[in-house]
């Protein structure tokens, strides 16, 4: 059973039947006929025989590995962030920003590239932009390097805004399970203020396999 | 003897205007609804674009329908947006335009909200039976297993996602029953049922929702500008098939 989360930047796929680790594969890659039995992602229904809801993927997968009464999850992907908040077991409450908080990890990534930004060298700056999207926020970088900041301060200020602003849209928990690829971002992580246990970028095909055994039980 | 004219009514006038349309034998056109397939953005010239899609779409209908006559409520029982609306619209069209304030209180009851009707043709009834001075058909009530707060949504496709056990509460409750301004009607929600609270963006409506959103235990709050967008019906599947109960729709039904 070949199992995909089909992300904007990168695949996850991972083959039930093969002892192997889950692998990440960038979407421009992937050939025209690729087809998963079972997928999530914005491109699941075209690319796959079945398909879940990301949130749904994203709420199984942080039960399933993170198996308390009461957490609150993030994952924050290429062009959305998404939040589930268990409470006793039970999925409280949720949300999904995929225009507001739009092109946050895309434009992460673009901007370590243009400006040649190693983000493990870089330190969390003290204060940060206020910034609600990707897109909107580059603004605030052309602006500080204008006024004087360095490039690589400046993106450190962006990165932080970001971090904030994902944090405030999961409900400024105290504690928050991160999942995405931005998880291995230090300067991404360090930026949030608050607890942060990174889950790393396999949380929603823990929600598939999790889909896989559930639905196996009710055949 | 006098030509049937077309009247538009927006928001929910008392019901002696209603009463008089109807003795008038004059046919009533709701203009918060799409009455047209015409860009939303004609309206541009006279409202914002960020800005209620309600009240673009009734810009947009008040434009290209000929009307003889409009009634907009402007009162406590729909918004400060319709007041200003309707001053626009005296402004800029030509046509005969009267504002109300509905305080209607006498309860004309709610048998579609509880009903097991499919949740699009709950909203369908009730928001034609806007136009009628007489109460809802008698419907048999239903053990409810979600609800949906809120007003009628300008793209009403969200509401197919729901089951038919959805009860309906908020604004369109108060449509029903007819008291539109009936503030502890529109507040009432069932805490024992997941419940999705929606508003459309830029309405003075979603801070009513996200605060009742957060007092309900088990609540999504939503809000949508023109079009639902897929993010907006992934929520609400997922909303309702993490709660326990089977979503309608078939956005991401298995291939």
């Amino acid at each position: 059973m070949l199992l995909a989360d089909f992300g904007t930047s990168y695949c996850k796929l991972l083959d039930t039947e093969l002892n192997e680790k889950a692998r990440i594969l960038p979407t421009r890659d992937l050939t025209q006929e690729f087809m998963a039995d079972l997928a999530t992602g914005h491109n699941a229904k075209r690319r796959s025989r079945q398909s879940i809801n990301e949130l749904t993927a994203l709420a199984r997968g942080g039960k399933r590995l993170i198996n308390k009464p009461d957490f609150v999850l993030l994952d924050c992907g290429s062009r959305d962030i998404k939040y589930v908040r268990y409470l006793n077991h039970g999925v409280a409450d949720m949300g999904w920003n995929a225009e507001c908080g739009a092109s946050m990890g895309f434009t992460i990534e673009l901007l370590s590239k243009y400006y040649d930004i190693d983000y493990a060298s870089v330190p969390v700056p003290d204060t940060g932009f206020s910034i609600t999207c990707g897109v909107l926020g580059m603004s605030n970088i052309f602006d500080a390097v204008v006024s004087g900041i360095s490039e690589t301060e400046a993106v450190a200020k962006f990165v932080r805004g970001i971090a904030r602003n994902a944090w405030r849209f999961a409900g400024a928990p105290d504690k928050l399970y991160l999942s995405g690829g931005l998880c291995t971002n230090p300067l991404f992580t360090g930026s949030f203020p608050c607890e942060i246990i990174p889950l790393g970028r396999f949380v929603l095909l823990e929600g598939l396999k999790q889909h896989l055994e559930t639905d196996c039980r009710h055949m | 003897m006098q030509m049937n004219r077309k009247i538009g009514i927006v928001g929910i006038p008392p019901l002696k205007t209603i009463q008089a349309i109807h003795d008038s034998r004059d046919t009533i056109i709701d203009l918060d609804e799409p009455q047209l397939q015409l860009p939303i953005d004609l309206t541009a010239k006279h409202l914002p674009r960020v800005y209620c899609a309600i009240l673009r779409t009734v810009v947009l209908n008040s434009m290209h329908l000929q009307l003889d006559h409009i009634y907009i409520d402007v009162g406590p029982g729909k918004c400060d947006c319709a007041l200003h609306v309707s001053r626009i619209l005296s402004d800029t069209l030509g046509v005969a335009i009267t504002t109300t304030r509905n305080q209607d209180m006498d309860d004309f009851g709610t048998p579609i909200c509880t009903s097991s009707l499919p949740l699009m043709d709950k909203l369908l009834r009730i928001t034609k039976g806007v136009q009628s001075p007489v109460p809802s058909d008698p419907q048999d009530s239903c053990k409810p297993t979600a609800g949906f707060w809120g007003v009628p949504p300008r793209d009403f496709s969200i509401l197919s996602l729901f089951p038919d056990t959805t009860h309906v509460y908020g604004w369109t409750r108060c449509m029903e029953n007819k008291t539109p301004a009936n503030l502890q009607l529109e507040t009432y929600c069932n805490p024992e049922i997941p419940t999705v609270f929606f508003a459309q963006s830029f309405c003075a409506k979603t801070a009513l929702a996200k605060h009742l959103a957060d007092l309900h235990p088990r609540a999504l709050y939503l809000d949508c500008d023109v079009t639902a967008g897929s993010s907006a019906r992934a929520k609400i599947e997922a909303f309702l098939e993490l709660s326990g109960v089977q979503p309608q729709g078939t956005f991401y039904a298995a291939g």
